[in-house]
């Protein structure tokens, strides 16, 4: 709880907006849970999050493509927004993980009229249960990290497949690498 | 029914002073016969416990076909003796001899005569049947005879269209099976699990033996780990129609479709107490799934588990006193057990390196589940008291989601093999103690069976 308030109070913004929830954990019904009340993972301590050198209103927009697949096609090539990978049943971010998470943060900082899907992915070998948790966990991890450099939570939705929608099917490791991954789509408002 | 095996093979003759030297008092004791003629259905007087005692030896000749079958009607009589022999062998408690056996036999055509020669090849038990077909519908008869004492001790007939052949070989297995075991059989016995076999993952259910794979759902979504109503009236499943995974349930009769648990980001893993009256699922917050407690239809969910790690995959215990779970608080994948007030939390698997999918025997003594050893996943199964643990399986291929069947004698589970087509995933069933595997699915991949209760 300590860490997540050091965090909050370097980001007053969002802090201002979150105030109330943490007076309220002890007796939160699960129903009443707020996305925004993100646990923030281990790296996040180590990293203070850049001051934005201009606010989200000043940033001129570029033109993107309309089109959501074309969309983030042309982010994922031109490093704007990328995925972002984990160990074999782990959900702990890579020192090269969060540096693209600080990259994403960039872009979506710069872009306030996007929000991100972040879908947690598994490779086959463990259990499929399992690893709908596992999946949760990891796309929560990289949420929780945007969110510490001053992302607001509201924009990010994590979803889990778990293992069911692998994106390579093949029995290899360079193949499993892909698929245990935080996965981002990102879309207009 | 005494018990005095005459056995003409020689193989079978070294074999049966072993058998009866393990169940001595057994062998000097044969319980009362049966009484004459009729036999109240679940009036038994003979209960048979595998390992106590050798298997019956059933005469099963040929069904008897009378009058004349159209077509259809000898398909459906083919189907209906094919099922029923593999009911028969299933159960395994027969030792069966089939008509091959029988060529040697003069028969006559009169029943004590015969069954003199049926018994003459050391069987204990006749087994007769006979199709007739009118006005496009199929009547069944089946005798058992007791051939010690030459009773008939099981007489049954069915009718229904050509259609529910299987179903009428089940039903009438399953009294078979019942009259010699006390237990009923398994043959109306359905196993729902999840298919992608359409494009899109689906709820699929199927006989107990693989027959009749027909889907429940048609979100075009990804729906997952069915888990069958206490009633068996219905399947809650886990689907993401809605965007997030939430728990649904089916309704089997009327195929309706609501929502148990939706709302939060993240609601999975649906388990129903045995009482029928609350289910146990696992929800999120904030990427961190715990265990959750609430009434059938999903209300008022309490929370069971609080730590930092992983907490999932629940399965109630037939007693309704425990929940297992898999948790990862010793830092790794491991079957836990808690009471359904959220106390007495004790680790179940020690060994292995990855545990998860845990599934209660129906009397509630053991627990299965997949185990990760030496970096595959075999079938585990561990004493709920004394903690041994005994590995099912052996060799390649991961085996999940194991769920016993209702009589305890069965497990249904998964065996997937890996390969540059990407891991291809098949429902498999094998006898409790590891033996006789059996494929039940071949199209597409299959996951996660699980085995209702005694449905009729």
């Amino acid at each position: 709880m300590s860490r997540k308030w050091m965090v909050w109070v370097v980001v007053p913004a969002i802090a201002i907006t979150l105030l109330g929830c943490p007076k309220k954990q002890p007796q939160t019904q699960p129903e009443e849970i707020q996305v925004d009340t993100e646990e923030v993972p281990e790296p996040a301590e180590e990293v203070a999050p850049p001051e934005p050198d201009m606010t989200e209103e000043d940033r001129v927009q570029p033109e993107l493509p309309s089109d959501i697949e074309e969309l983030n096609q042309y982010l994922r090539d031109q490093g704007l927004i990328d995925d972002v990978y984990f160990d074999f049943d782990r959900s702990e971010l890579r020192p090269e993980a969060t540096e693209q998470l600080a990259t994403n943060a960039d872009w979506l900082r710069g872009n306030p009229g996007y929000v991100a899907t972040i879908e947690g992915h598994c490779d086959e070998r463990g259990t499929n249960e399992y690893n709908l948790a596992l999946g949760e966990r990891r796309a929560n991890a990289a949420k929780s990290y945007l969110v510490s450099l001053g992302i607001d939570g509201g924009r990010l939705t994590t979803i889990s497949y778990g293992e069911e929608r692998a994106v390579c099917t093949e029995s290899t490791e360079s193949c499993w690498q892909r698929n245990r991954r935080a996965h981002f789509v990102v879309r207009p408002r | 029914m005494t018990h005095r095996l005459r056995l003409p093979l020689l193989l079978l003759a070294l074999a049966a002073p072993l058998l009866l030297a393990a169940s001595p008092a057994a062998a000097q004791e044969p319980p009362e016969p049966p009484p004459e003629g009729e036999q109240a259905p679940g009036e038994v007087t003979l209960v048979l416990e595998e390992g106590q005692r050798p298997l019956l030896r059933l005469a099963f000749p040929e069904l008897e076909t009378r009058g004349r079958l159209t077509a259809p009607g000898r398909e459906a009589a083919e189907e209906l003796e094919e099922t029923l022999r593999a009911d028969l062998e299933a159960a395994r408690i027969f030792e069966i001899q089939g008509p091959w056996a029988f060529t040697v036999l003069e028969l006559t055509g009169e029943l004590s005569r015969d069954m003199e020669l049926y018994r003459s090849l050391g069987n204990e038990i006749l087994l007769l049947g006979d199709v007739t077909e009118e006005a496009g519908k199929l009547t069944f008869e089946g005798r058992v005879y007791d051939l010690a004492s030459g009773s008939l001790v099981l007489g049954k007939r069915y009718r229904g269209d050509f259609d529910v052949a299987r179903r009428i070989a089940h039903t009438f297995a399953d009294e078979v099976i019942l009259y010699f075991t006390g237990r009923r059989g398994l043959g109306l016995t359905t196993i729902a699990f999840y298919s992608d076999r359409t494009g899109d993952k689906e709820i699929w259910l199927m006989d107990y033996d693989g027959a009749n794979q027909r889907r429940i759902t048609a979100h075009r979504s990804v729906s997952l780990f069915p888990a069958w109503t206490a009633d068996d009236s219905g399947v809650a499943y886990v689907s993401y129609l809605d965007g997030a995974p939430a728990i649904y349930q089916a309704d089997i009769g009327s195929g309706r479709k609501r929502p148990l648990v939706t709302g939060t980001a993240f609601n999975t893993s649906p388990a129903f107490s045995p009482d029928g009256r609350r289910m146990a699922f696992a929800r999120s917050l904030e990427g961190n799934t715990e265990i959750f407690v609430a009434g059938a239809d999903g209300s008022g969910p309490r929370r069971l588990t609080y730590t930092g790690a992983i907490d999932t995959n629940p399965a109630w215990s037939p007693s309704g006193g425990e929940i297992a779970f898999t948790s990862s608080r010793s830092g790794r994948p491991d079957v836990w057990v808690v009471d359904p007030e959220g106390s007495n939390t004790q680790r179940i698997s020690t060994g292995g390196e990855y545990n998860d999918g845990a599934a209660w025997s129906p009397d509630g003594t053991k627990i299965a589940y997949a185990s990760r050893r030496g970096g595959v996943f075999q079938v585990a199964v561990t004493d709920r008291v004394t903690l041994e643990t005994t590995v099912l399986t052996s060799g390649a291929g991961d085996k999940e989601s194991p769920t016993f069947s209702p009589d305890g004698r069965k497990i249904a589970y998964t065996l997937a093999f890996g390969g540059r087509g990407g891991k291809n995933t098949q429902v498999w069933v094998m006898d409790a103690d590891g033996k006789n595997p059996t494929q039940l699915t071949r199209e597409g991949n299959n996951h996660s069976p699980d085995w209702s209760g005694y449905r009729e």
